[in-house]
């Protein structure tokens, strides 16, 4: 009898156990009673970190930028507006006034320009902030009052603004974040954006809620829910069931289920992230010769990929700067060049009649179908001789072996520009940055860059940005595959834009 | 050579199979075999999954890695728009899936014999270590033994993946490297009953090497236990292999295994779900088909399993 | 027993000690998670800044030492990716982590415990047959496909459960299958092994030729028997509900202790899966310990030595 009863306790305190878990929960999560004004956002993955300059990524500034204000934004049109500034001068080359609007921080605390000064000065000394490398540019900030701040620049700085307007510009409460700490910070984070926080459950959500005394347009949402949902069927899944509004990240196979659902829409978005190979130009290597290089590019048909893995999104591109972003050359954008025929030709004229061997290393998961492009990349090497040994990493393993250079001749990569301004992208053309990884080097293209750098004149800027791009369109240290795209899967319910750098303010979302 | 001892352990039946063996009773165990429904099945199913291992190269209709753009998501040939040149459809590269099952039969089989081979020949030798010597040698094998088991293989195999790139070697490896303790502990707490036995205890006293005892008056002994733990090892393993596949961390391409199909194929279940559909069909006959003969071979070696259930028909 | 209990208490000491070394050797070769903490833009020197910054740049054995030194204060050091101390990061996890494990324990036993009594008591019938070949095809089926099965057909084709997340006692349903099932089945085949077995005992034999009823002799004396082996099978499964909560918590996007560790092995979160592994071990020791001193208190045959 004993025995029984025994087991049967046990078994009862697990009954309970349950019960009590679920009645716990059941408090907090009971969204369904304001079911009607919540937004709920599923992202891919978490944000990193609830630190706007510590979080370095496309899921934590959806998140941050509605928390906190920068300087200046991007508008939808992504031309750069005012944030929180009211207005603002260039002194000289390097020096720049900005007068503050008059805004409040969420615990009523009004920003001041010590607290402009506090935020920038944090972001461009500690280098254990993920954005501390964007912000080495900027020399010093200065406090002239109240609401006006001064910023000099190490040398003039053409891009001084779309700096102010990334992520990690992000500015904090000076008074609050020495009272209580980073920590207590984390805990408790307070910006001066249209919603503050309520909320994080890591891997699970963050819930904000609406700002009353938000300087700009009352908030329209009475509550918003970001969630991380990494396993792309169930993300779909909650798109699909209404247990999401909008969902990013659709991969290709999802498209057709998510279109023929009737109340869910499927929006195609672009991106500034260029999918490429980096090519080995180093001594030694069979890519060191152009011709080679040349007929690498020519034997992959982006177009193919495009239509056939990607299902006709991403654009075909020959340069890392894609439409939309300054300095972007538009003969090298939407184009390619793809001749099997050619490619045997160079192959045979470079001393390799026979053919060659290289190895060719992607990721496999970190962006999407990477693997599979890759694998058809492969193939379409192999048509033109080039005999291609697939070496597929996962995420973390694949960027240990970008990061310490040890790739043979082709690395397979996405690269996005955070700045929308091509001086971001095409310093991998430099020779102190391709040094171990392409190993290009070319005068003409250093020189260039450099003028550029500090050319206050926009026209001339942009034309010395297109000539790099023409020459290494030719000179192949990489090659260019596709602009990536990203789809959203949106609710009927919901207007929604998709914007190239991939932001989402809540505030433009409408409910129809 | 086998002494009265043995008999005693092995019990009349294994001693009927054992005799029957040295003078070739394949009748005898056609017929044990025959009498279990299961063991049958999963005898057969067994023999075929390594018969198409062996014979992968010869039964492929396609070349396995090679895409075919034209073809890309053909269903299974009696579906609309399916045809009979690929079978079983063809997943989002266009590439045959029948003949990536065919071929991913070879490597999760060698993914699960091997990993589990070699987890058995560390198993063993720990195991011995520390039944026969005993003492501080037991003691630290033991608290190591303790530490593997207290971190589920998944997780450490995991964190191992994480360092080394996956490779249908590293598997084999890291799987192997982690799943010995249940042999060990196996086969420390046969050694340990049977050491105590007298006629190991006279060849001990009489001198005789350490070695020979071993070999001679343990291994015997322990084969049977083992043999059944490593049928159903090779089991868990092909299902471990499809775990970390879908954790990122299994085979990679262009490689083929199920568990990697079963990951790639399961974005596409809702659109496509023959891409995936398949090799998890492939997958579970197969554990099936493992376990069901797992558990015929542990009726058949242990004599009071059979006897238990003859008592209870 | 107080004796046996301070021997099994006192093995863990070594036993952590090795898991220490064990997850710290492997974590650190893991490698550089700075790699992982900028984007692919940054600069080697950007890198090198960083990794000095955060202590990485050390040499193994300082790294080592200072995480034992912090280890002995109960601290695992501080998480990469939230900034903050790893192991209240871990601990937070626990209760999601328990919830679904105490509800897939519910599923497994409310399965098992019927279809093995009765897959028994019909030995070698067609439905025993079908029982046992069901539990064997439950363990036959990789847990993330169950889960992703699950999802299709309750909640997206019929919609009768949500798909993920953690919330009400409905949002529990589906991962609790999908991590019950797998220990039903091995649940099922212990309770058969275990029901014939006592069935077929001289007392039972000989109860059943006296006429005692079947029903009451399966009730009263079989079936209060075979549960013993249960509850240690709740203890042996520990870590396979562990195994399966990695899965099933990314499946269903669950916020238990398994997403995080996924999570924070992919992002090489070094203090994190130290935390982790150091806690999911520890919880399987002492659960062993205590499954292990129920069934001594069940069956006193066994002895302490």
């Amino acid at each position: 009898m004993k025995k029984v009863n025994l087991f049967s306790i046990g078994l009862l305190i697990l009954v309970l156990l349950v019960f009590a878990g679920c009645s716990n929960e059941g408090e907090t999560a009971g969204g369904s009673e304001e079911e009607s004004n919540t937004l709920v956002l599923a992202q891919a993955a978490d944000i990193p970190s609830i630190d706007p300059q510590n979080s370095l990524s496309t899921t934590g500034d959806r998140v941050h930028r509605n928390m906190f204000s920068r300087l200046f934004m991007w508008d939808n049109e992504l031309a750069l507006q005012e944030d929180l500034v009211d207005t603002y001068e260039q002194i000289d080359d390097e020096t720049w006034e900005f007068t503050l609007k008059k805004a409040t921080f969420h615990d009523g605390e009004t920003v001041t320009a010590e607290d402009v000064k506090f935020s920038l000065e944090r972001v461009m000394t500690d280098e254990t902030l993920k954005e501390y490398p964007y912000f080495k540019q900027l020399k010093e900030v200065n406090v002239k009052d109240e609401q006006t701040v001064q910023i000099i620049t190490e040398g003039p700085m053409p891009t001084l603004l779309n700096l102010l307007a990334k992520s990690g510009s992000d500015i904090l409460p000076k008074a609050y974040f020495e009272e209580v700490g980073i920590e207590g910070f984390q805990e408790k984070p307070i910006g001066s954006g249209p919603y503050q926080f309520a909320e994080w459950i890591r891997d699970d959500r963050v819930t904000l809620v609406p700002f009353e005394d938000y300087y700009g347009d009352k908030p329209k949402w009475e509550k918003v829910e970001v969630r991380a949902i990494p396993e792309s069927s169930t993300r779909v899944g909650e798109l699909l069931t209404g247990g999401v509004d909008i969902a990013t990240d659709i991969p290709p196979n999802e498209w057709e289920r998510v279109e023929s659902e009737s109340g869910v829409d499927l929006i195609n978005g672009e991106t500034t992230r260029v999918s490429l190979l980096m090519v080995r130009t180093t001594e030694g290597y069979v890519t060191s010769d152009p011709k080679v290089r040349e007929a690498i590019d020519l034997a992959i048909d982006q177009q193919a990929i495009v239509d056939s893995v990607l299902q006709g999104t991403g654009v075909p591109v020959r340069t890392r700067v894609p439409e939309g972003v300054f300095g972007t050359n538009p003969d090298l954008t939407n184009t390619r060049v793809y001749d099997v025929e050619r490619a045997k030709e160079l192959l045979a004229e470079a001393g390799h009649p026979d053919g060659i061997d290289i190895t060719f290393t992607s990721s496999r998961g970190r962006y999407p179908l990477d693997s599979e492009v890759a694998q058809l990349i492969v193939s379409m090497l192999s048509e033109a001789g080039i005999n291609a040994e697939l070496k597929l990493l996962e995420s973390s393993a694949f960027l240990d072996e970008y990061n310490s250079k040890s790739n043979e001749e082709l690395i397979m990569i996405g690269l996005a520009d955070g700045l929308l301004d091509a001086s971001y992208s095409l310093v991998h053309y430099t020779e102190e940055r391709a040094a171990g990884q392409t190993d290009y080097k070319n005068g003409e293209v250093e020189g260039l860059f450099n003028a550029a750098g500090q050319n206050l004149d926009e026209e001339e800027r942009t034309e010395q940005y297109q000539l790099i791009q023409e020459i290494v369109a030719e000179e192949r240290p990489h090659i260019f595959l596709y602009q990536n795209a990203v789809n959203y899967g949106v609710s009927e319910n919901i207007t929604f834009t998709p914007r190239l750098d991939e932001a989402i303010r809540f505030d433009d979302l409408t409910k129809k | 050579m086998q002494g009265n001892a043995e008999a005693k352990t092995v019990g009349t039946i294994g001693q009927a199979v054992r005799k029957d063996k040295a003078t070739g009773g394949f009748k005898r165990w056609c017929h044990l075999l025959w009498q279990s429904k299961t063991g049958t099945v999963g005898f057969i199913i067994v023999l075929s999954v390594v018969l198409v291992a062996i014979f992968a190269d010869l039964l492929v209709p396609h070349d396995p890695v090679e895409n075919n753009l034209s073809d890309m998501l053909a269903p299974p040939f009696w579906m609309d728009g399916g045809s009979a040149a690929y079978l079983l459809g063809t997943d989002n590269l266009g590439r045959d899936i029948l003949s990536r099952i065919i071929v991913g039969t070879r490597v999760s089989l060698l993914v699960g014999i091997f990993s589990v081979v070699l987890a058995g020949i560390i198993g063993l030798l720990v195991g011995l270590a520390a039944g026969y010597y005993g003492k501080w040698v037991d003691t630290i094998l033991m608290r190591i033994v303790d530490s593997f088991l207290a971190i589920p293989s998944i997780l450490f195999i995991l964190v191992v993946l994480a360092v080394f790139e996956p490779s249908i070697m590293t598997l084999i490896v890291v799987i192997g490297l982690t799943n010995w303790v249940s042999y060990a502990r196996v086969v420390r707490s046969e050694v340990l009953s049977v050491k105590e036995r007298d006629f190991v205890r006279a060849s001990y006293s009489i001198g005789t090497k350490d070695t020979t005892i071993i070999r001679k008056h343990i291994v015997p002994n322990i084969i049977s236990s083992f043999i059944v733990i490593s049928a159903l090892s090779v089991a868990t393993t092909i299902i471990l292999e499809a775990s970390l596949s879908f954790l990122g961390l299994g085979i990679q391409p262009p490689d083929v295994s199920w568990g990697a199909m079963l990951t790639d194929g399961r974005n596409y279940l809702a659109t496509n779900w023959w891409i995936a559909t398949f090799p998890g069909i492939a997958i579970t006959i197969t554990v099936l088909g493992i376990i069901f003969l797992g558990d015929w071979l542990r009726d058949v070696l242990d004599p009071r399993n059979y006897f238990s259930k003859k008592g209870g028909a | 027993m107080k004796k046996y209990l301070v021997k099994r208490l006192l093995q863990i000491i070594p036993v952590l000690f090795i898991i220490s070394f064990v997850v710290f050797v492997l974590v650190y070769m893991a490698g550089d998670p700075v790699a992982l903490m900028l984007p692919e833009d940054a600069s080697e020197s950007d890198r090198e800044a960083m990794r000095a910054a955060l202590g990485l740049t050390d040499p193994f054995y300082i790294q080592y030492f200072r995480f034992v030194g912090d280890l002995v204060q109960g601290n695992f050091g501080t998480s990469f990716r939230y900034n903050q101390a790893a192991l209240p990061l871990v601990l937070e996890r626990l209760p999601a982590t328990f919830e679904l494990a105490a509800a897939s324990m519910v599923v497994a036993t409310l399965m098992a415990v019927p279809l093995g009594i009765y897959s028994a008591r019909k030995q070698n019938s067609l439905v025993d047959l079908f029982i046992t070949g069901g539990s064997v095809l439950g363990k036959a089926m990789p847990n993330f496909w169950l889960g992703i099965l699950l999802i299709l057909l309750f909640a997206v084709n019929i919609q009768v459960f949500p798909v993920s997340g953690r919330g009400t006692i409905v949002h529990m349903i589906l991962p609790a299958i999908t991590l019950g099932t797998g220990i039903a089945a091995e649940m099922t085949r212990l309770i058969r092994s275990n029901m014939l077995e006592i069935l077929n005992q001289d007392y039972i034999r000989t109860a059943r030729s006296k006429g005692v009823s079947s029903n009451i002799l399966v009730y009263k004396h079989a079936f209060r028997n075979s549960l013993i082996p249960v509850v240690t099978i709740m203890g042996l499964q520990v870590s396979h509900l562990v195994s399966g909560a990695l899965i099933t918590e990314s499946v269903f996007s669950w916020p238990g202790i398994g997403l995080l560790l996924v999570q924070a092995v992919n992002g090489r979160d070094m203090a994190v899966v130290q935390a982790a592994v150091f806690v999911i071990a520890l919880l399987v020791i002492v659960v062993n310990l205590i499954t292990d001193l129920i069934y001594r208190l069940l069956d006193p045959r066994i002895n302490y030595s």
